[in-house]
């Protein structure tokens, strides 16, 4: 595919454009589930989901149903969640906890390891020595590794090591994962929600600081008044009280990160606040970490890890994952994500902060989904098809990390550091070139 | 003495504000709810099982307290939200619905609901559906809902639900 059509990257002439076509293209869409989510790392789940023994939960990459189960020595593993038999879904439900694994179409059986455990009617089946020397085992996802408690798996066995692909991102990662000795969970309750538009809008918009203002004014406008009629009933906001969005704030208000491979981060000073529910933990935080790391963990945090993993730390705190069904219909996953272990209070106001804002029956999450779906039906005018999206930041991008990013000891391939109005665009730079070192190349495996 | 709700007022309240949302008569359905209701729709924690507590599992939407749903209204109205414009056409219908404990001035009463959304913006018509379950309190001889628990059935959610459509 010559990507050039897609991504047009001069860097020398100032210019970085894409066209819309990437957003609608079938053929792009087919390569890309291909190349990139059935071809290299994609993000599965936590280990929390399966936490004891013979646990499980299911979840997709690409059209490949996944399940990743907990054998009984404690050992996780990831599969295809399909039976070698005839090919049905194995494991129906999203999560749960099964020593053994019956198909409900013939009856052949697993155990939590994905070993064989019976060919129903085996010895009267006169099958052949070949079919008799098959694995009939689940087929293992041919690479799957752990990163601080966060689950991968790839397709390809041809990939470079997890630690790898995230590389410096995984700082960033460490930053979510040390909020607690104990490390992470998800609150039950796991809401999905589509949209009918292109994977790659969620993918922009969580790293895209210039929608806030212009995208939210409504929910901004309900923060004023809560801010103005403090009462029991309602819940402080992370937003109202941080300063570094509003269009009067002075100085460095935050800024982006990029890394190798795709990941970027879009981030603002808020500051240690009892708005925010880690609070209770900042003291300790710092004892553990020190002062530069427990104040990144209190900063407005959008990480994405390409190309389906999205930690948004910022009304509250949400785990993201992205499910490509169509160049026009995305399933996207969510979980509000939380340090195990934080108190009642804390827990309760991280909930509710969370459903105001990122739930798609909350107050904000509907007014970015829509915006994706005008984003998606404008794409069909292509007579100026080069978007020009991509160029906010071009002056200010820089190499390597900053003063910032030297607190985290993290190396990220450029940065750049903004007022509350430069909102990045270059940043969006780092998915593309990502997107094009997959998708470039002939067809030939 | 006052006798407990019947049946019949029972299902008069609840008609009644089925109506004033599909009419997009706001305020006069906020003046339904009594100050401190719980409004609240559960997320569902597995494919059985909604969540339960709200201060320690998510809900697609929890509230104590009115005002939290005339913020909801008024950015609902407020010409500031792209999801909300235009708003979508909808229509309610509230049925089975049952007394299951009823004194004279509070009443527990349960229902099913569909609602039938037509997003004109998108062209795409859209049925949410589940059970409601109330609780009703008298205030000054009129009937007020103190409590509204709605079980969203299908909460894959199409871009979004919003409270209009519940």
């Amino acid at each position: 595919m010559d990507v050039t059509r897609f991504v047009d990257d001069r860097p020398a002439d100032g210019v970085f454009r894409v066209n819309r076509a990437i957003f609608t293209d079938q053929t792009v869409f087919d390569r890309e589930i291909e190349r990139i989510f059935e071809g290299g790392w994609v993000f599965l789940g936590i280990e929390s989901q399966a936490e004891n023994p013979h646990d499980f939960f299911t979840t997709t990459m690409g059209r490949v149903p996944v399940m990743v189960q907990r054998d009984g020595e404690g050992t996780l593993r990831g599969f295809v969640n399909s039976c070698p038999h005839k090919g049905a879904r194995l494991a129906q439900t999203r999560a749960g906890n099964a020593r053994l694994h019956v198909c409900p179409y013939h009856s052949w059986s697993f155990d939590s390891a994905g070993r064989s455990k019976a060919v129903k009617w085996q010895k009267a089946g006169c099958y052949s020595a070949a079919f008799e020397q098959d694995d009939h085992g689940l087929a293992a996802l041919p690479r799957f590794e752990a990163y601080r408690g966060f689950l991968f798996g790839s397709m390809a066995a041809d990939v470079m090591p997890l630690a790898d692909y995230l590389g410096e991102a995984a700082k960033l990662l460490d930053l979510v994962a040390d909020q607690s000795a104990d490390g992470l969970e998800l609150v039950p309750g796991q809401v999905t929600f589509t949209y009918e538009a292109n994977w790659k809008l969620q993918l922009e918009n969580c790293s895209d600081a210039y929608h806030f203002t212009s995208a939210h004014p409504s929910y901004i406008r309900v923060l004023e008044r809560r801010q103005q009629e403090l009462s029991a009933d309602v819940v402080a906001s992370v937003w109202e009280n941080s300063d570094y969005w509003k269009e009067e704030a002075q100085g460095v208000a935050g800024g982006s990160y990029s890394f190798a491979n795709g990941h970027v981060l879009n981030w603002g000073i808020f500051g240690v606040t009892p708005a925010i529910p880690l609070y209770e933990s900042a003291g300790a935080l710092a004892e553990r970490h020190g002062e530069g790391r427990r104040d990144w963990m209190f900063n407005m945090r959008n990480l994405t890890i390409f190309p389906n993993l999205q930690v948004a730390e910022n009304a509250s705190s949400q785990l993201r994952v992205i499910h490509p069904l169509a160049p026009g219909l995305t399933e996207m996953r969510t979980w509000c994500i939380a340090p195990k272990g934080e108190s009642a209070a804390a827990r309760r106001q991280r909930i509710r902060q969370y459903e105001d804002f990122f739930n798609p029956t909350g107050m904000a999450t509907p007014d970015d989904t829509v915006s994706y779906e005008n984003c998606q039906i404008g794409y069909g005018g292509m007579a100026q098809p080069w978007l020009q999206g991509y160029a906010r930041g071009m002056t200010a991008t820089v190499e390597g990390g900053n003063r910032f990013s030297d607190l985290l000891g993290m190396n990220p391939a450029r940065s750049v550091l903004a007022d509350s109005q430069l909102c990045d665009e270059t940043l969006f730079h780092s998915y593309y070139r990502a997107w094009a070192q997959r998708m470039a190349g002939g067809d030939a495996a | 003495m006052t006798a407990p709700i019947t049946r019949a007022e029972a299902e008069d309240l609840l008609f009644r504000e089925a109506l004033l949302i599909d009419r997009q008569r706001f305020a006069q359905w906020l003046e339904l709810f009594t100050p401190d209701v719980e409004f609240w729709m559960p997320a569902w924690r597995d494919e059985a099982t909604t969540t339960e507590d709200p201060d320690r599992e998510l809900s697609l939407i929890y509230y104590k307290g009115r005002r939290n749903l005339e913020d909801r209204v008024m950015r609902l109205t407020s010409g500031l939200s792209v999801a909300s414009l235009p708003l979508p056409r909808v229509v309610h219908q509230v049925t089975n619905v049952l007394v299951l404990e009823a004194d004279q001035d509070a009443a527990t009463v349960s229902a099913a609901f569909t609602c039938h959304r037509f997003d004109v913006r998108m062209n795409r018509t859209d049925c949410f559906f589940g059970r409601y379950e109330y609780q009703l309190v008298r205030q000054d001889g009129a009937w007020l809902i103190a409590r509204k628990k709605i079980t969203l059935l299908n909460d894959t959610v199409p871009t979004v639900v919003d409270i209009n459509s519940i």
